[in-house]
């Protein structure tokens, strides 16, 4: 992933109000899933009542623990599970209408690929199912080999890849059609510090071409650093909807920090405080906000099951 | 041969008619429309059931009926022969990962110890060898067409590489009919190794010469110092000798033994003479036989029906030797532009049941007559004798005598006066000897046509072997996509042994077949009763095992109904005993096998699109 370290260079877009339907990539209506076993007997009730919705051109994470349900929202929404009651529309469309997948890139949780083909084989598998023609599939297979480091071992079979290689694989068959809108399951599981690095980028910079990116992740830092917006599930529960920005500022709380105080500064800044009737809490560093809000629900759920969340704007 | 069905031309076998009995037959196209509605209406109902179970009576429906839509409007029109062709490809180079190719080794092996299954001493070496070769290309390209078909599906949803298929525009149809695309192209490669490899075995197997001394000939009544011919034995090679006759002109051939003969002639002058004997003729045939109508006269010589001896296959009727009993065939089309040789080419293979056993050895006598259906002008009896089961030929000259009306014995001329204004001729055959019976159903007497090639044939034999390897790869595939590996083999391997087995199936579940359904035969298994007993075990289990039975019977009657008939597939008989497969059966054949690989890859489509696969 050779390119430049694009997160400086761009400032999160401001997702269009206006809400028009084009505008609407993803949206979720009331969509619940219940996975039964083989007697039709219900085993777990993996996402409840979602309500979601992610426009054009901003990268939305789904960020909760293991089991959270959103491998699940993710593949009600690409049709890989059918809803128990709900609906998922992704460009407008119901989510079990194959035509769609013309404009979607998804890697999913693991590289599921045919460890059977080599790198070059398997994007020319891939590039074959949009039916691209041979030679323009040939440029792009060509591209995306570069672009994920893997030049040196396209020939080789996929089940003598490491787990990061297939992953960069895995990246390259998702970009294979040059999707407008593209799902990442844990994009950064199995990639080392470098690689976790340039998949943030590269993310960032698939925003920055107009593309909608949905990920999900468990890992805070992965959708601190990227995302637009975010949505916290917990039990197959929407718990937190909103942009990342608005959600990490704690509105009673405010945070100081400053350089090269003074005792007597700092003593005077207590007694400002204190005069518009504050109470200093700390004048620490400050914690990553957005763990602790991540334990916030955690706590709160299990004290309150069953609190929803209302968008933060 | 026996040839247990008749086969049907194909525009008959296709069409609805009526039969000369009155009876109306639906014919293959309109029977295919009634199962495939009948199914439609099952399956509909079935799927409806299931989503109504799922997400109740109104959402069901819906869901039902928007598959069927989407089905129709979108998936089935947008369905892309690249995309089918990307899937095929992929089954491919997943047989190839497997290791299929290791069944050629298991084929060359088959073939290398074959020596020890065939029996070189058989008075008909090319029945068996073709036999051989046909019925174990047979079972393993099924076998494996079966384990290829049936794992490649469920194997991909459960290491979630499905997951990265689906999500492109990829149509469940696609999936599937790729699927069934690439596996039949592999396997089809195979086969035709496997035909090429056989064909080869066969021919070198057979191919055998014997050597001959001009010193051993006899010279036969030298008429001149030159013009002589010889006669004599060759010598004994693969498990025969010949007789030879060497005419005047230095040509001859050997008589015929193990169902071949071999041209024979003289090279050389004066002292350098010698005898060259030919490759064997004659074996590897594909006899074209035509047949006629048989019908039969009684004992006392009225039309009527032959005999069933005890509890022989009632498809071949028995007439009574020593009395009027005849059985006559008509055949259609006899005129000399037909037949410029100037004679009929019969063959004739008869049954012969005795009911004293005196002499076992030497055959049974009977009589051919030759007779004009309109003026009744018969021929004079040609006599022959008839073993079991063997096949007779008989050339009918032009030239015959005939009895008069008043008894005289007159010459006639067999296209002119046996034959009548429709180009129509008799042939009546019966049995001379008293207390024997022949045995005769239609197609055991025959006038033999002009020979087509036997490569032809045998590939022909091969092709009915492929249409069954399409048939079950489709079984397998469609199976794969709702049933897991080891299930769908089973479901498969059951689906080859009805269509293996189809006509006792229907003859069980028709009740033609005594002994009742699968219960009470259970009954009568572990009880140890004979079928032909009444069951009687009081009133209930009287009652109530064949009310069960009627059920099951029903369904399998259904199953037998619905699944391929395989025994129309298999004509690895025809090649084996040389005759010609028609290419009516050829058509039958391809058209069934179509119809199979449509239904089933619909089928699969449904199943494959409304499962989830990632559940
Ligand atoms: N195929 C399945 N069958 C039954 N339960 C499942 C299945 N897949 C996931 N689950 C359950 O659904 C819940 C949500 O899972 P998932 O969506 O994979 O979570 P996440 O991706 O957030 O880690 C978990 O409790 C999980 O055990
Ligand atoms: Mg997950």
């Amino acid at each position: 992933m050779d390119m430049p370290a694009t997160k400086e260079a761009t400032a999160p877009a401001e997702p269009v109000a206006t809400g028009t339907e084009s505008d609407v990539i993803i949206e979720t209506r009331n969509l619940t899933k219940v996975y039964r076993d083989f007697w039709g007997r219900q085993k777990v009730r993996a996402l409840k009542a979602l309500d979601l919705e992610v426009r054009r051109g901003e990268i939305f994470g789904l960020l909760g623990p293991n089991g959270s349900g959103k491998t699940t929202t993710m593949k009600l929404l690409l049709g890989l599970l059918f809803p128990t009651s709900g609906r998922a529309l992704v460009f407008g469309k119901d989510a079990s209408d194959v035509a769609k997948n013309e404009r979607i890139g998804y890697l999913p949780e693991e590289s599921y690929l045919y460890r059977f083909l080599n790198a070059e084989e398997t994007l020319d598998f891939y590039g074959r199912l949009f039916d691209m023609p041979a030679k323009l599939r040939q440029e792009r297979i060509r591209e995306l080999i570069g672009m994920v480091n893997l030049g040196w071992a396209r020939r080789r079979q996929l089940k003598e890849y490491s787990k990061g290689m297939a992953r960069r694989i895995g990246l390259a068959q998702a970009l294979i059609n040059d999707p407008e809108l593209i799902m990442l399951d844990e994009p950064t599981t199995g990639l080392d510090p470098i690689g976790t690095r340039e998949m943030k980028d590269l993310i960032l910079r698939l925003r920055d071409e107009g593309k909608t990116v949905l990920m999900c992740s468990h890992l805070l830092a992965d959708v601190q650093d990227v995302c637009d917006r975010i949505a916290i599930l917990y039990q197959g529960e929407l718990k937190e909807l909103g942009r990342v920005d608005r959600l990490l500022t704690v509105q009673d709380v405010t945070q100081i920090q400053a350089r090269g105080l003074s005792p007597e500064a700092q003593a005077e800044i207590r007694q400002v405080i204190a005069q518009h009737g504050g109470e200093l809490l700390s004048m620490d560093n400050p914690t990553s906000t957005l763990e602790e809000l991540f334990l916030n629900i955690v706590r709160d759920s299990e004290a309150r099951p069953g609190r929803r969340a209302q968008e933060k704007r | 041969m026996v040839l247990e069905r008749e086969i049907l031309p194909f525009w008959v076998w296709l069409l609805p008619r009526v039969d000369s009995d009155g009876v109306l037959h639906l014919g293959a196209l309109l029977l295919f429309f009634l199962i495939v509605v009948g199914l439609a209406v099952v399956s509909v109902f079935l799927g409806y059931l299931r989503m109504m179970i799922l997400q109740g009576p109104g959402e069901g429906f819906y869901a039902v009926a928007k598959s069927i839509a989407t089905a129709i409007s979108r998936d089935f029109p947008q369905t892309r022969m690249g995309r089918i062709l990307a899937m095929a490809r992929l089954a491919i180079q997943e047989s190839l990962r497997r290791r299929v190719l290791v069944a050629f080794f298991v084929f060359a092996v088959v073939l290398l110890f074959a020596g020890w299954f065939l029996d070189p001493q058989s008075d008909h070496p090319a029945r068996l060898y073709l036999g051989f070769v046909l019925s174990s290309a047979e079972p393993m390209i099924l076998i494996l067409a079966i384990l290829l078909s049936v794992f490649s599906l469920p194997n991909d949803i459960k290491n979630h590489t499905i997951y990265t298929v689906v999500t492109k525009p990829v149509r469940a149809s696609e999936i599937v009919l790729g699927r069934i695309l690439g596996f039949c192209t592999i396997l089809t490669f195979m086969l035709v190794v496997m035909c090429a490899v056989s064909y080869v075995f066969v021919i070198r197997g057979l191919d055998h010469t014997h050597t001959v001394h001009l010193d051993d000939m006899v010279p036969l009544g030298a008429a001149g110092d030159e013009a002589v011919s010889w006669t004599g034995e060759t010598s004994r090679d693969a498990h025969h000798r010949h007789e030879i006759t060497i005419g005047p002109d230095g040509f001859g051939q050997t008589d015929r033994q193990m169902d071949h003969e071999h041209s024979v002639w003289i090279v050389g002058e004066g002292d350098d003479q010698q005898v060259m004997i030919g490759p064997p003729r004659g074996a590897l045939v594909a006899r074209v036989p035509i047949y006629g109508t048989l019908r039969f006269k009684d004992r006392t010589g009225r039309p009527g029906q032959g005999i069933s001896v005890g509890k022989e296959w009632t498809y071949r009727q028995y007439i009574e030797g020593g009395s009027l009993a005849a059985g006559v065939w008509t055949f259609d089309g006899i005129t000399p532009e037909r037949y410029p040789e100037g004679y009929l080419p019969l063959e004739m293979t008869l049954g012969v049941f005795r009911t004293y056993k005196g002499d076992i050895v030497s055959p049974v006598l009977g009589a051919l007559t030759v007779k004009n259906p309109s003026t009744g002008l018969s021929s004079e009896p040609i006599p022959f004798g008839a073993r079991d089961f063997v096949t007779l030929s008989h050339q009918i000259p032009q030239q015959l005598r005939a009895i008069d009306a008043d008894g005289t014995l007159r010459d006639v001329d067999l296209f002119e006066d046996l034959v009548d204004e429709q180009g129509r001729t008799e042939i009546w055959v019966s049995c001379e000897e008293p207390a024997q019976y022949f045995g005769m159903a239609q197609a055991d007497l025959y006038i033999r046509g002009p020979d087509r090639s036997f490569a032809w044939n045998f590939v022909k034999g091969y092709m009915g072997i492929w249409l069954q390897m399409i048939i079950i790869t489709c079984f397998g595939v469609m199976f794969s996509t709702f049933l897991s590996g080891p299930v769908a083999m089973v479901a498969t391997f059951m689906v080859y042994m009805v269509g293996m087995f189809k006509e006792f199936i229907m003859g069980l579940a028709t009740g033609e077949l005594p002994g009742g359904g699968p219960v009470e035969s259970l009954l009568r298994t572990a009880l140890q009763m004979n079928i032909t007993i009444e069951l009687d075990m009081g009133p209930v289990i009287d009652r109530v095992v064949p009310a069960i039975d009627r059920v099951l019977l029903f369904f399998m009657w259904v199953a037998a109904t619905i699944f391929p008939d395989f025994g129309v597939f298999n004509t690895s008989r025809f090649v084996a005993y040389g005759f010609n497969i028609s290419g009516h059966l050829l058509a039958q054949q391809l058209v069934m096998a179509g119809a199979f690989v449509v239904v089933l890859s619909i089928y699969g489509y449904f199943f494959l699109k409304s499962r989830e696969v990632a559940a």
